[in-house]
């Protein structure tokens, strides 16, 4: 009667295994080895033919043998599947350097930009945004926010006339005055953008058409520190709570007081340099408290209400925001420029 | 204007260094553009306020400071002015001049104003010329009264301010000879020519030069309006005019006169007798009553009645207490807006008395606290904001617009900004004829430049140019959309002229994406854009379909008639997408770029959204089969996914087509197109025979319907 050579049986094991590389290898071990048809299970079953009194013995040797080989099994198993995993990643290696693939998004007008922004300010104060007309009547241009007839401001507005004695709007100011005359409940809170004509010779700051945002809040009991307060804020949430402003009169025939603001040279911050023409200083906002005759005019009683009205200048805010100098170059189609607008020169 | 800092210390106090002189200048609404040292000390170019014409002169902007600062200001000498007997015979012959003096002064030695006399205009950037021109020079420049000097010996017969006459000519100064004047201008004139243009420039013919022995100096005022329409109509534009159009001081024409008259007579110049004076002008004697409580709670400042009339003061005004009496010493009248105030309000009220040179620009109690409010300082004055109860939100119009643009933006479209009009040759580039729908154009009257011919009545043309100039920058690729609008003529419109469109547009030329290294993109073509109607449509929720069975007139000739489809809304067509015509693409050197053009109208997108309900999907899979149909050319895709969902049982979930094949058959093109078609699984399932028959059954109604247009199953 013969004992099972367990030396041997372990012998072939690490044999076999230190030939297997891959996890499959080290599973088909596995089988070939420890499986039903393995040595040692044949060893095991061959334990009856061991005399009694040996059998635990080698049993016990069998038995170690094979958690040994379990043992030595798991442990190449996992360093199999780590090396597998290794090569996997290796060959699944990728440039990423590479630019992206994903859909390239689009982008809106820098103008459209600042307009939305703007009324997302305007909006916090309770402004609503309202549209009207482009081509318009001269009284709701002129005459309706005191400016008669031959009156200097006109030549400020050189005008595109149209038949039937109309005109393209000048300004955005006309929504204000379309809006006083069909409304009489208080308070009036509105915001009108969108483009304003000037019959003038386009240049590199000159442009027959361009855009402006205008806001208009008609209540009791608005005063001069309320209209401070309101372009104040205007100013600071669009520009930044540490940038400079200063308050300055200006004359609008539609307001009295009349108001300007200034903010103070992004790159000198107010002290003068080339980019201000040393003025260290950059307009940004007209307003003023609404006129008595614009008031008069649409049947209020400016001894009872009061009025606050500004204006933006949207194209000029987004050329300076985009950094361009040039302001017609903000309404260039050529897509190249647009791209830059917004991307950069990348 | 161009002021020198060391002339205008001459007339008030002002800080030692330039920063801060500019910023007290800023501070008081003469906003200095520009400063530029020079051998007379730094000279600055200030931008006046658009409604102060006495604002235009050294003593002007010297009152304005003395208001914020409360300094006194300090005028130059003015010779003594006596009125009598005129030097010279004159009919005023038009209301539009109010006042006219000539004063006699006849030249007895050769001298020159002294460098300092003259500064004010070296600073102001002119020359010296003569003696008697310089003065008239200064005294516009120094206290904003122009006046000018004519050669007594060149005048024949009287001199009338009069309206100019038909057929009528003029020699203004500095012009090459003399220019018809239109009708109905002030000018001033002699039996045998026109002297000057009134407040606007003299004329050559009765100039002052070297030879000039005597002259009869002209101060005078003029109606604003007549010396601006002069100005415009002549397109003459001097200091003179921006002085008058601004509207003069009436009661200063002899201190003008006056400043002249002291200037020459100590440049060898002697006057000969008195100075004669014509016409006839009254201070009007404008009283505004002041509400000092209401102007304090105004400028949230603690304003008394002593401190405004003290700011008022500085500024010229002449200030009375309303309370005990109205009648002042002074014989003050109240205005009728302070009878009505309490005698309470009355307590607080001042009655202020405007001064002629703010005649022009003060008429209400605003006006006058807007002064208040300059003289305590923009900056000075408290700052807060109104009470405000809640924010807005974004409106509808808004809310749609922007989520529109993220179907666009997603897409990689640009949105770019185009005019509100064209020139005509953008029109003729369209071949857009008589009798084509978008020929009528509202056109401008005035236009400086030809490109602002015709207000747009269709984006189209800017669309299709915005590609060619990308094309001619060597970029083909466009995505481009702009929510714009156009102005399309009606005389039945409320205006008398046009209606007011908005739209959004879109083109694209190229393909649907940017170039990457790996990815395959499809040509920018009008699948490309049915396909962002369709999610325009699901973005906004709104039904939109396209059609070709009525296609809209204005795009006739502008969209290829076999590549393009109406966009309709609720049975209305609201746009149309299609490819550029040929012709079109021709006649802007496109080559063989083929863009592809989207129109809608944004108030169609403004349309209530559809409510789309949530149906639960099956738990079991849709039943799929596919069916692969031959159309012709001519036979739609939607026609034959109409029959196929007409004819299907209520389980047929819809049609898709999920591959198109072109190719030609007898060599005739068609497309084999091949519809997915689903169908509901059941509650009890459903077997593979009933979907086939039914399969069957549809394939037989397509042959019945759209056979004989030669439509049949692809084997």
């Amino acid at each position: 009667m013969s004992r099972p050579d367990v030396d041997a049986i372990l012998s072939a094991f690490d044999a076999a295994l230190a030939e297997a590389s891959t996890p499959d290898d080290v599973q088909e071990v596995r089988r070939l080895h420890t499986g039903k048809k393995s040595a040692v299970k044949a060893a095991l079953k061959g334990l009856r033919d061991v005399p009694p009194d040996e059998r635990p013995q080698v049993a016990q040797a069998i038995n170690e043998a094979r958690r040994v080989m379990e043992e030595r099994v798991a442990t190449a198993l996992t360093e199999a599947q780590a090396a597998a995993l290794a090569a996997e990643l290796d060959a699944e290696w990728q440039d990423l350097t590479l630019p992206g693939v994903s859909a390239t998004r689009g982008a809106r007008h820098p103008v459209t930009l600042v307009e939305r922004q703007c009324m997302e300010v305007l909006r916090r104060l309770g402004f609503t945004l309202v549209d009207g007309p482009e081509v318009e009547d001269p009284f709701y241009n002129f005459d309706a926010l005191n400016i008669p007839e031959h009156h200097p401001a006109r030549d400020m507005q050189d005008t595109f006339w149209l038949p039937n004695n109309l005109l393209l709007r000048s300004h955005t100011t006309t929504v204000q005055a379309r809006v006083l005359e069909r409304s009489s409940e208080l308070p009036i809170r509105i915001a009108s953008s969108g483009r304003v004509y000037r019959n003038e010779a386009v240049d590199a700051t000159h442009l027959a058409m361009f855009h402006q945002l205008e806001g208009l809040w008609i209540d009791r009991g608005l005063t001069f520190a309320h209209l401070k307060g309101v372009l104040a804020f205007i100013a600071r949430e669009l520009y930044g709570k540490d940038r400079r402003i200063r308050f300055k009169p200006k004359f609008y025939p539609y307001t009295e007081p009349s108001i300007g603001v200034d903010l103070a040279c992004v790159h000198c911050d107010g002290a003068g340099c080339e980019a201000c023409h040393q003025a260290g200083w950059v307009t940004i906002l007209g307003a003023g408290m609404v006129h008595p005759k614009v008031f008069t005019q649409f049947g209020f009683d400016p001894s009872e209400v009061s009025g606050i009205a500004f204006g933006l200048g949207t194209t000029r805010m987004a050329a300076q925001w985009a950094g361009v100098t040039k302001v017609n170059t903000i309404y260039e189609p050529d897509l190249r420029v647009v791209r830059r607008l917004h991307r950069g020169a990348k | 204007m161009k002021i020198g800092a060391d002339v205008l210390r001459r007339y008030i106090q002002l800080p030692e260094t330039l920063p801060e002189l500019r910023d007290l200048l800023d501070d008081v609404g003469v906003e200095v553009k520009r400063v530029e040292p020079s051998d007379y000390g730094p000279i600055l170019s200030v931008e006046l306020l658009a409604n102060r014409g006495d604002h235009y002169c050294y003593e002007g902007i010297a009152r304005e400071i003395a208001g914020r600062t409360g300094d006194g200001v300090i005028l130059p000498p003015v010779a003594s002015v006596e009125t009598g007997e005129s030097p010279y015979s004159v009919e005023i012959q038009t209301e539009l001049c109010s006042l006219f003096s000539f004063t006699m002064l006849e030249r007895t030695s050769e001298q020159s104003l002294s460098r300092d006399e003259a500064l004010p205009l070296q600073c102001a950037g002119l020359g010296s010329v003569l003696p008697a021109v310089d003065a008239t020079n200064l005294a516009s420049i120094e206290l904003g009264q122009p006046t000018h000097a004519f050669d007594a010996d060149k005048l024949k017969g009287p001199v009338r301010v009069r309206l100019s006459r038909a057929g009528e000519s003029a020699w203004p100064l500095f012009t090459e000879g003399p220019v018809p004047i239109e009708e109905g201008l002030m000018v001033i004139a002699d039996d045998e020519k026109i002297l000057a243009i009134a407040g606007v420039i003299g004329c050559e013919e009765s100039k002052t030069t070297e030879e000039t022995t005597r002259i009869l100096l002209e101060a005078a005022a003029f109606d604003p309006v007549a010396v601006r329409k002069a100005s415009r109509k002549m397109g003459i534009h001097t200091d003179a005019s921006a002085r008058f159009e601004r509207g003069s001081d009436f009661s200063r024409v002899l201190v003008g006169a006056g400043r002249v008259v002291h200037l020459l007579e100590r440049a060898g110049w002697e006057r000969r007798g008195p100075t004669g004076m014509f016409g006839d002008w009254n201070d009007p004697n404008r009283i505004i009553a002041l509400d000092v409580v209401a102007a304090a709670a105004f400028l949230e400042h603690p304003l008394t009645e002593a401190e405004a009339r003290d700011r008022l003061v500085r500024y010229g005004f002449a200030v009375s207490p309303a309370w005990p009496d109205w009648q002042t010493s002074e014989g003050w009248a109240a205005p009728p807006s302070a009878t009505k105030t309490s005698k309470d309000r009355l307590r607080h009220t001042l009655l202020v008395r405007v001064p002629p040179a703010r005649l022009w620009d003060v008429e209400f109690q605003a006006d006058l606290v807007e002064d208040l409010a300059k003289s305590i300082g923009y900056n000075d004055s408290p700052t807060r904001l109104p009470p405000v109860e809640m924010g807005e939100v974004p409106s509808h119009r808004e809310a749609v617009r922007a989520r529109a643009e993220e179907v666009l933006l997603g897409n990689g479209f640009y949105e770019v900004i185009t005019n509100g009009f064209h020139g005509r040759d953008l029109r003729d580039k369209l071949e857009v004829h008589p009798g084509h729908s978008l020929y009528e154009h509202v056109e401008t009257a005035n236009a400086l430049e030809r490109a602002y011919s015709l207000l747009k009545n269709s984006p189209v043309g800017q669309a299709v140019e915005a590609v060619a100039a990308n094309q001619r920058r060597q970029q083909q690729e466009v995505r481009a959309y702009e929510w714009t609008r156009v102005f399309l003529p009606d005389a039945d419109a409320r205006n008398g002229l046009c209606r007011e469109r908005h739209v959004l547009w879109a083109i694209a030329s190229g393909h649907d994406a940017d170039p990457t290294w790996a990815k395959s993109r499809r040509p920018a073509d009008a699948h490309f854009f049915a396909g962002l109607v369709a999610e325009l449509g699901a973005e906004l929720k709104l039904p939109l379909t396209l059609s070709t069975t009525s296609v809209d007139a204005q795009f006739d000739g502008l969209l290829h008639p076999g590549r393009r489809a109406d966009i309709v809304l609720d049975r209305r067509v609201v746009g149309a997408i299609g490819e550029i015509h040929p012709g079109v693409r021709k006649r802007f050197k496109l080559g063989k770029t083929r863009p592809v053009y989207l129109e809608i109208d944004e108030d169609a997108l403004q349309h209530a959204p559809e409510d789309v309900p949530y149906v639960e999907p099956s738990v079991h899979h849709d039943i799929v089969r596919n069916l692969a149909f031959t159309l012709p050319s001519g036979v739609f895709s939607d026609e034959v996914g109409a029959v196929l969902a007409g004819s299907a049982p209520s389980w047929f979930q819809g049609a898709t087509v999920v591959d198109l094949y072109a190719h030609t058959e007898a060599g005739v093109a068609v497309q084999t197109l091949t519809y997915e078609l689903r169908f509901a699984p059941g509650p009890d399932g459903r077997t593979a025979e009933e979907v086939n028959a039914t399969c069957e059954h549809l394939v037989r109604v397509v042959g019945q319907r759209l056979g004989d247009r030669g439509v049949q199953l692809r084997g």
